[in-house]
């Protein structure tokens, strides 16, 4: 997968996760700019990315994570590695 | 009140998937009235017999919350029990149930997150009849216990 359809992936799962379908997400956009981006819902996106990648996270590359730039970075290198 | 089997104190390291618990509650006019009186509502399809019947059911129709919060029950005694912390259910009433019947609830575990001490249970409850009325996708932590 290229970047771009990662990326596409993952907004399409953020908007169906924050049931928002105009929720705009870009390199920075990180947890405190989602309101409802609760442990909860961190969770039920890290399932949902999984499941669609066919991937899997450490819980210690998870914690690493500061925005969803580096997500889509970490994604890029597993489904790719 | 039908007697529980006692809570179960299922540790993290415990649980497994496939793990199933099980148990029966006799749905009441009683349960029916005490709901009514601590959520408020009070919708005549649950509290009035002759409106529900007008409207092609048998009996009062049991709130399908009232159903659902044997889920609670079923996570916080027994899947994993004492150490629960309820995360979330998707939940779907499928077929009514009414005061006298008697409910079979049932869950399985059918997913163990290590990285978030989670698990995934599919609920399901059953009337006496065999009939599926409740189904639910279940998302439980489990804490460390004391």
């Amino acid at each position: 997968m290229t970047r771009e359809e990662i990326f596409d992936t993952v907004r399409e799962i953020f908007r169906d996760v924050f049931d928002d379908e105009e929720l705009d997400v870009v390199d920075s956009t990180n947890a405190d700019d989602i309101e409802d981006w609760d442990s909860l819902n961190h969770i039920n996106l890290v399932s949902a990315i999984e499941k669609a990648c066919d991937i899997r996270f450490a819980l210690g590359e998870l914690q690493a994570l500061k925005d969803v730039g580096e997500m889509i970075t970490l994604i890029e290198q597993k489904s790719n590695g | 009140m039908d007697d529980l089997p006692p809570m179960l104190r299922h540790a993290f390291a415990d649980l497994s998937v496939g793990m199933q618990a099980e148990f029966t509650r006799r749905i009441s006019s009683e349960d029916l009235e005490m709901f009514r009186r601590f959520s408020g509502d009070d919708n005549p399809l649950h509290c009035d017999a002759g409106y529900a019947r007008e409207r092609g059911f048998p009996d009062r129709v049991v709130y399908g919350m009232l159903t659902a919060s044997y889920f609670s029950t079923l996570v916080g005694m027994y899947l994993p029990g004492e150490n629960a912390l309820f995360h979330g259910l998707q939940v779907d009433f499928v077929k009514p149930v009414f005061p006298g019947d008697t409910l079979s609830v049932h869950g399985k575990v059918v997913a163990v997150d290590e990285r978030f001490q989670r698990i995934e249970i599919r609920g399901t409850i059953r009337n006496q009849e065999g009939s599926k009325v409740c189904r639910a996708k279940i998302f439980a932590g489990v804490t460390d216990g004391a």
